[in-house]
């Protein structure tokens, strides 16, 4: 683990040097914590990094070439699904959960709601293969990708190889996912002392902290644990979360703690859409907590804040906004390269 | 003297140990899945179970890993990178080329049946753990580490398919099982596979379905090892 991590750290100051610091691919925050992504297994290039993004936003990924990754995760909302309380995929199927933001993935070594998938290069396996979403299959992926006129160019561009390999496709979509980083809110620039919260903001951080975080933890604004937060079940989708991963009954109702970074736009809130707005989320932790034997110690009590205190945690909540990162052309969809492919 | 010291020595070494390295036919590990006193094939061949009944074999895949020559409880060939998808509808999978250069001694040969975890949570690996080969869960991540399919009119089941994907690296359910096979002759690099010890140790009638980790595929890992022996010439 030490050494992995001392690997990220060379590896990133390496492209920092070699790049200066405003270009490089991926840089680590000020007073983050090391990434979990073992970087020296997938170290980043433009090329697949721009690869990555092609695939990403290419509804060749699914069965009938409709949906993209993109489909369920825009830009413009962090890469949440704005709007569905569920995710839908190919013919206008439901799945059973929302979509959730995607950020900051490289500190996470678990993903989906329950952690199902255990590494960020197969993340893309499950939602390529789930009926309910892309309903494909990786093999008949890779020999569309093989047999497209856009991309054994990119992929031999990318990694000297223009022979598709799943390795490759799941590592190029994982090098663009690694270099969606937000850590520039406002937030953000209050803790590197280049601006202020207002008293409103100021309040409402510190009842944050008194509150939130030992779940949201800053700076990632999750513990990247699984937590049962005293939601009901809904008995229309009976989704028992992480217990359906791990069979252990003490994990019944958990699901991985969302980051709250963007959250002004990742609504629908909760691992079902179930709260449209930030005020439901903050009453549902005042007044709506079902017990249950797995619920977080952290709930047993209500948090009961005054309305006043409720509109400033709001407010606090809104400096998680990241502006550059919802606008930053380089996650954006890849024009150049959907429009004018590469002449061979 | 020396004929006869030799003799001892070529007799000692026939007894204890098993010898790689000297041409390249000794050096193949060679898998033959039987079912009882017959050949395994998949497809249209039936085979009897206990009860009479019969069953047939449309798929067997399995990895095998983690492959050791031992020399008394003591390591003398280890293969690197050592991961192998076996599949018995494709006959060149069923050998395995051992890349030995020098000749070693030894008297056990250790394999895993399945993929480790430090390998499970590795992220997108290529050649026969690439997860186009059919043995990766999607929805979970984790290798299928053996997988057995066929029917059987025993299940009541559509068609009466049986299907076990057996694989999950998490604890306490985790599936992947050690096999140490003692050398004791020349001729053993054949390792023979008996799936009807396998199939006489499930009641089809009641469990015919295992398709993702946990409790029951842990179990039924556990009948794995002992399916496995060298062939006795």
């Amino acid at each position: 683990m030490k050494r992995r991590a001392l690997l990220s750290v060379i590896f990133c100051f390496g492209l920092c040097a070699f790049s200066g610091l405003k270009d490089a691919l991926f840089i680590i925050p000020k007073n983050w914590p090391i990434p979990k992504y073992d970087f020296s297994k997938n170290s980043l290039t433009i090329e697949k990094v721009e690869l990555g993004r092609a695939l990403f936003y290419d509804p060749i990924l699914s069965g009938n070439n409709t949906i993209s990754c993109a489909s369920c995760h825009s830009p413009f909302t962090a890469f949440a699904h704005v709007d569905h309380a569920l995710s839908h995929g190919i013919d206008n199927r439901i799945g059973n959960r929302n979509a959730p933001a995607l950020m900051n993935l490289a500190w996470h070594n678990s993903f989906m709601w329950d952690g199902a998938i255990n590494h960020l290069d197969v993340q893309p396996l499950a939602p390529i293969s789930n009926r309910d979403e892309m309903d494909d299959d990786i093999r008949n992926v890779v020999s569309k990708l093989q047999t497209s006129k856009i991309y054994p160019a990119l992929f031999y561009k990318a990694f000297g190889d223009s022979i598709i390999s799943s390795e490759h496709q799941l590592k190029a979509i994982s090098q663009f996912l690694l270099t969606v980083v937000s850590a520039n809110s406002k937030y953000d620039s209050v803790m590197r002392n280049e601006s202020t919260f207002s008293i409103q903001e100021k309040n409402g951080y510190k009842l944050f902290q008194e509150n939130c975080t030992s779940c949201h933890a800053e700076p990632l604004f999750t513990n990247l644990q699984f937590e049962n937060n005293g939601l009901a079940l809904d008995t229309t989708l009976n989704d028992y979360g992480r217990m359906k991963v791990t069979h252990n009954p003490d994990d019944s109702l958990k699901f991985k703690v969302p980051t709250l970074r963007n959250i002004e736009f990742t609504y629908p809130y909760m691992h079902d859409g179930r709260f449209k707005r930030l005020a439901d989320v903050l009453n549902h932790y005042a007044t709506g907590i079902h017990k249950s034997k797995t619920l977080a110690k952290q709930l047993l009590k209500p948090i009961e804040l005054s309305s006043n205190d409720r509109v400033d945690v709001i407010a606090f909540l809104l400096t998680l906004t990241d502006k550059e990162f919802l606008f930053n052309q380089k996650y954006s969809y890849p024009k150049n390269i959907f429009h004018s492919p590469p002449q061979e | 003297m020396r004929i006869k010291g030799s003799f001892i020595l070529i007799a000692f070494i026939c007894q204890h140990s098993f010898v790689f390295g000297q041409k390249d036919e000794k050096n193949t590990l060679e898998f033959l899945p039987v079912f009882g006193n017959s050949i395994l094939h998949l497809g249209d061949s039936f085979y009897k179970l206990t009860n009479g009944d019969s069953i047939q074999f449309e798929t067997l895949k399995f990895y095998i890993s983690g492959i050791e020559l031992v020399k008394d409880d003591k390591l003398v060939w280890k293969e690197g990178n050592s991961f192998h998808l076996i599949d018995a509808s494709v006959i060149q999978s069923l050998s395995i080329l051992l890349n030995i250069k020098q000749t070693i001694f030894f008297n056990k040969i250790k394999f895993n049946i399945g993929i480790d975890s430090i390998t499970n949570v590795s992220g997108a690996l290529s050649g026969d753990l690439d997860p186009t080969r059919g043995m990766y869960w999607t929805w979970q991540s984790g290798y299928i580490n053996f997988k057995l399919e066929g029917s059987s009119n025993q299940c009541k089941t559509r068609n009466s398919e049986f299907q076990f994907h057996l694989g999950g690296y998490l604890q306490p359910f985790s599936t992947l099982q050690n096999v140490i096979l003692p050398v004791r002759k020349q001729k053993m690099q054949v390792v023979v596979m008996d799936i009807e010890k396998f199939i006489s140790a499930i009641d089809l009638i009641t469990e015919n379905h295992i398709m993702s980790p946990g409790k029951e595929a842990a179990m039924l890992s556990e009948k794995l090892p002992g399916i496995f022996s060298f062939h006795d010439q």
